[in-house]
């Protein structure tokens, strides 16, 4: 793939359908993930956890910024993307659309972990993207994404490391690892494929989940966590790999357009006051992102 | 806990007590001082203290500067005669800062 990718006017269709599949992913799930954070604000444990997790939350929310302003690009417009969307279009994994156990910090923690782990392999995979877009944003967004996986990492050793919050998080576990495996759950497989094939992204989604799965899986174990589903092969003697059956999955996965429940609920909360102040525009306070 | 954070604006400055943190421990402290503290202002580096560990002195437990005049200390009692280098008039500047801060004039 020689060809730069950056001119919306010379992609093909199957150019065009695997970039807008890809960040709609990454917008998607940023997005979202920061709407279900900025619930914890004036609510989590202390003052300064509160404003860690509000700063993660506007991090994420700068990020789907970047993403859905090159989607703006190829001719998708703000309000299309975000408030006037069908929410059954959104491309997010479940794993952010989940709704917090009412008041449960350790959900939050072990939700950012396993988010900002995935994050960190998926945003590794995209720094030689052929988009010169997409390669250029990625640098700014890993060094702030360095701070969420430290953040999530140090609650969760210090949670694990008493006897509620260690029930707290295998409780979390429990919920939440299913929803995690969508992260890395492909649809179209002609899609996918194009996705590599074209450089937008280095990885396939099978490699990185595998990759991902090696590192969450034994620091889980490490902080004494039991996994709820267990797909690991051989005997442990060999290098790591870990089979997600269908049978560990969810239901709803998200990159295909299904959802829980939840998202719908949380997608009228966020779109309300558009709606109701019958808004045809989205309102901008800033410049296009660089 | 209590940390105690000192922010240093740019490289080579001093760090300057800038406010606090809660934190069971130093990693802790220093993740949150960062956001709580080194997130709006240019920021190079910072320290976090634990509170316990700052020792203190103060104006009820010594009279700093003593209690008998000693002009005779300050530079800007001494006449001098034609131009002064810079770092001469800049300190000298400093003491009158300083003197009329205590009230000294």
């Amino acid at each position: 793939m020689a060809t730069s990718l950056e001119n919306p006017d010379e992609l093909d269709e199957r150019e065009r359908r695997a970039l807008e599949t890809l960040l709609k992913r990454l917008a998607d799930d940023e997005f979202v993930l920061a709407e279900r954070y900025t619930e914890w604000q004036v609510r989590a444990p202390t003052l300064e956890s509160d404003l860690a997790l509000a700063n993660n939350a506007q991090d994420e929310l700068g990020h789907a910024r970047l993403w859905y302003d090159v989607l703006g690009d190829i001719g998708f417009e703000e309000r299309e993307l975000v408030y006037e969307r069908d929410p059954a279009d959104f491309r997010h994994s479940t794993l952010v659309e989940r709704p917090f156990e009412d008041g449960d910090w350790a959900d939050a923690v072990l939700r950012s972990y396993l988010y900002d782990a995935a994050e960190e392999i998926r945003l590794e995979s995209l720094v030689d993207s052929t988009h010169p877009k997409i390669a250029d944003r990625v640098g700014k967004i890993r060094s702030e994404e360095a701070y969420h996986l430290e953040h999530a990492q140090n609650w969760l050793e210090r949670l694990a490391d008493g006897d509620e919050g260690h029930e707290r998080l295998q409780d979390a576990l429990d919920r939440l690892f299913p929803y995690a495996f969508t992260l890395f759950e492909p649809v179209d497989p002609d899609v996918e494929e194009d996705i590599v094939d074209l450089g937008l992204r280095d990885a396939t989604l099978e490699e990185m989940g595998e990759e991902w799965l090696s590192i969450v899986v034994p620091y889980l174990e490490s902080l004494d966590l039991e996994l709820p589903a267990d797909g690991r092969v051989g005997d442990g003697t060999d290098e790591f790999e870990f089979e997600v059956t269908e049978e560990m999955l969810p239901e709803e996965r998200g990159r295909d357009g299904t959802h829980t429940d939840a998202w719908f609920d949380l997608y009228d909360e966020f779109t309300r006051t558009y709606r109701e102040l019958g808004r045809t525009e989205t309102t901008r306070i800033m410049d296009k992102p660089e | 806990m209590i940390w105690e954070v000192f922010r240093q604006e740019k490289t080579g400055q001093y760090h300057t007590h800038c406010g606090n943190v809660h934190a069971p421990d130093r990693e802790m402290a220093k993740q949150f001082a960062a956001i709580q503290h080194g997130r709006r202002k240019p920021t190079n580096s910072l320290w976090v203290v634990p509170r316990d560990e700052v020792g203190e002195i103060d104006a009820e437990d010594v009279a700093f500067g003593g209690t008998t005049d000693k002009a005779y200390r300050w530079a800007t009692t001494y006449k001098t005669t034609g131009e002064d280098a810079r770092e001469v008039v800049e300190s000298e500047d400093e003491q009158a800062t300083a003197e009329r801060q205590r009230g000294d004039d």
